[in-house]
């Protein structure tokens, strides 16, 4: 079991010609993902590393039966893309694709709100289910051959490598590492995807692997305080980040009294949450609460 | 990107909100010509782009010409927290009987446009939020939702205004919002929203910070964002596409992505003084590389370098060059350590490791931030904390 994307799951590639979406297809592949379909208008009946490219995603819908998407669009691009992909009745997709404009972000995620869709990003490395599948830029070979007891949710791309890598080192591999995305607004809330992570039988411990910015975490704290069933252990980045700075993601700023390291650490240790004080910790922790 | 108060001033005043009239100066030469446009008596305000001007000796008053001209030579080639003052809005002094706070931001937590309307203006909205949460009302608009003119009458009731005022500031909100949606907006603010004893309103402040990511798309706005980061190192890094944080420490730091940088940071942090935060992003090349370490060691004092790096869509066997070129190059002679994995991760390690770059195979940053203590303690580098 895992949440989201398994090895059955058929996966469309929008933006699939491109210099990325090309060289991301072929590792995605690799790792086992059922690639049915890509998608570029104009392109129709080319194919990259073997997979049909249509001209429209409801061209693919029809033909494939496609039924998650990952983007690699440009972002001028991703929005209409968005509302395209969703009209065509996609319910899953990974927006990989940074410097999106945070009003368009806004419009999108009402719109896969209003239709009970699962956006995940902008700005995310996507989501691996271990052993079976990825949607998006997370390297396989992190990983080992067979998932294990631990879901990864991220905000960051390169730091969920590093704890997933710690969280194998310690004998505990993740199930499914999703990425949510590191944009001032996300299209998915991270409480959602502790939702779906609760539910996974295969599941049995949750780490959070937050930075400074905006409230997802703080939300989440509630959500767990509410009684989540499984143990959480969470580790937020950037204790040393100056007030009114942007750490490299755009929705990585502590500003008017928001986003602090102090203000999610609080609110996730009130609601129960074990926190690592570095990477390093998430593995000793998770040894710790399921050994 | 965030505006200058007399850039957003202008933009708030084409949508219909009433401003004073101003002028911005570089020179007193123009203030002779400014007190016959402008009146006096006059406010004067230092263009910098930090808030709370008025606490730091940015923002003066004159009420005759000798003082305009004293006052505007005072602040012109001065500095306020730090930032040089280029230039001045002189402004119509208007009587105030009271002040409000009108604003427009994003809330993160549900992807909303939050409309605030205080009754405390004058004071930072974060102070009014925190001591008097009763003076600041709020309304949310759920894009594409709107936000129609009934709705900030409603608002306007709510904090108790009533006639003619109530709707003169659902103008001023409406037209606030107007403006947020159209600029790509993530805060919009009118600190304070003046109101007179005749009960008209002036917007006698003007915050407008607009997305990066959407300039883009407004030809209309200023297009020079990378000029107005404060340290010259950040404008550097933001040339070649990189982001840099400068930071009051001495050991300088290179990674591949943001969270691994800040997570660089808490753990360099635990035992040593980070001097920056640096991240390459997804376009690691050779060049890039070789720029960003050269930028790093520009920082005086530095006397360490940590390079924390993953090669998924990066080659960072590519980048190992760059590395290694500026190092012999610079003969750098401080101690400098790095992790680097993933995809090539040998070819990486046999580049660094030839041109003297400690490498740690192990996942953790921990390991590497151990591997650059020793290296100093061994240097005589003086007080690495020791691990507790």
């Amino acid at each position: 079991m895992s949440i989201l994307l398994n090895r059955d799951t058929r996966v469309l590639v929008q933006g699939i010609t491109g210099r990325i979406g090309r060289a991301q297809t072929k590792w995605m592949l690799e790792y086992g993902t059922r690639i049915v379909a890509g998608v570029t208008p104009g392109k129709a009946g080319e194919t990259v590393e073997g997979v049909p490219v249509f001209d429209s995603v409801l061209d693919a819908v029809r033909q494939t039966g496609a039924e998650a998407s990952v983007f690699f669009v440009p972002a001028r691009s991703v929005k209409e893309t968005v509302f395209e992909t969703l009209e065509a009745g996609i319910r899953l997709i990974v927006v990989v694709t940074e410097h999106i404009p945070v009003h368009d972000t806004m419009a999108m995620r009402a719109e896969a709100r209003r239709l009970g869709a699962t956006l995940l990003g902008p700005t995310t490395p996507g989501i691996l289910t271990v052993g079976e599948a990825k949607m998006g830029i997370i390297p396989g070979n992190l990983f080992p051959k067979v998932g294990g007891p631990v879901g990864v949710i991220s905000r960051s791309g390169t730091l969920a490598y590093e704890v997933g890598g710690i969280l194998a080192k310690a004998g505990l591999p993740p199930s499914t590492v999703v990425g949510m995305g590191a944009d001032p607004v996300v299209l998915t809330d991270l409480s959602e995807l502790l939702r779906l992570f609760a539910a996974d039988p295969q599941t049995k411990l949750v780490t959070i692997v937050g930075e400074v910015g905006g409230v997802q975490e703080e939300r989440a704290a509630e959500f767990i305080a509410a009684g989540y069933p499984k143990p959480v252990v969470a580790y937020i980045a950037g204790r040393h980040t100056p007030e009114g700075k942007r750490m490299g993601h755009a929705g990585a700023i502590v500003q008017r009294g928001m986003g602090s390291v102090s203000s999610k650490v609080a609110a996730l240790e009130k609601a129960g949450v074990s926190i690592a004080h570095t990477p390093a910790e998430i593995g000793l922790l998770a040894q710790k609460l399921l050994g | 990107m965030r505006l200058h108060e007399f850039e957003a001033a202008r933009l708030f005043q084409a949508a219909g909100i009433p401003v004073p009239p101003f002028s911005v100066v570089r020179t007193v030469d123009a203030l002779p010509e400014v007190v016959g446009q402008v009146g006096l008596p006059a406010v004067i305000k230092a263009q910098v782009l930090v808030g709370s001007r008025g606490k730091h000796g940015g923002v003066a008053f004159a009420e005759t010409p000798e003082e305009l001209d004293a006052k505007v030579r005072g602040l012109l080639g001065g500095s306020v927290r730090g930032l040089p003052v280029e230039s001045v809005v002189i402004a119509k002094r208007v009587p105030i009987a009271r002040e409000l706070y009108v604003g427009a931001t994003i809330d993160p937590a549900v992807g909303a446009i939050t409309m605030l309307l205080g009754t405390a203006g004058g004071v930072e909205v974060e102070a009014t939020a925190k001591d008097r949460p009763e003076a600041l009302f709020r309304h949310s608009v759920v894009p594409p939702g709107e936000f129609w003119g009934h709705q900030a009458r409603a608002l306007a009731r709510q904090a108790g205004l009533r006639g003619e005022l109530m709707v003169r500031v659902a103008e001023v909100l409406t037209a606030l919002y107007r403006v947020f949606c159209r600029s790509d907006a993530m805060i919009a603010e009118i600190n304070p929203l003046v109101v007179t004893p005749d009960d008209a309103v002036w917007a006698v402040d003007a915050v407008l910070d607009v997305d990066d990511s959407a300039l883009y798309r407004h030809p209309e706005l200023p297009a020079d964002p990378i000029a107005r980061l404060e340290h010259p190192l950040e404008r550097a890094a933001r040339k070649f596409g990189v982001s840099y944080v400068d930071l009051d420490g001495d050991i300088a730091i290179i990674s591949s992505g943001a969270g691994l940088g800040m997570a660089t940071m808490d753990v360099v942090g635990e035992r040593l003084r980070p001097a920056n935060f640096l991240e390459t992003g997804g376009g690691i090349t050779e060049e890039l590389m070789a720029k960003v370490t050269d930028l790093v060691l520009q920082k005086p004092g530095v006397r360490g370098l940590l390079i924390n790096l993953y090669g998924g869509i990066n080659p960072i066997h590519e980048g190992a060059k760059g590395i290694v070129r500026v190092l012999r190059e610079r003969r750098v002679g401080i101690p400098v350590v790095a992790k680097a994995l993933g995809n090539r991760q040998e070819e990486t390690w046999a580049t660094l490791a030839e041109a003297g770059v400690t490498m740690v195979t192990d996942i953790t940053t921990e390991a590497a931030v151990d591997a650059l203590c020793a290296a100093l303690e061994a240097k005589g580098t003086e007080n690495v904390k020791r691990k507790t």
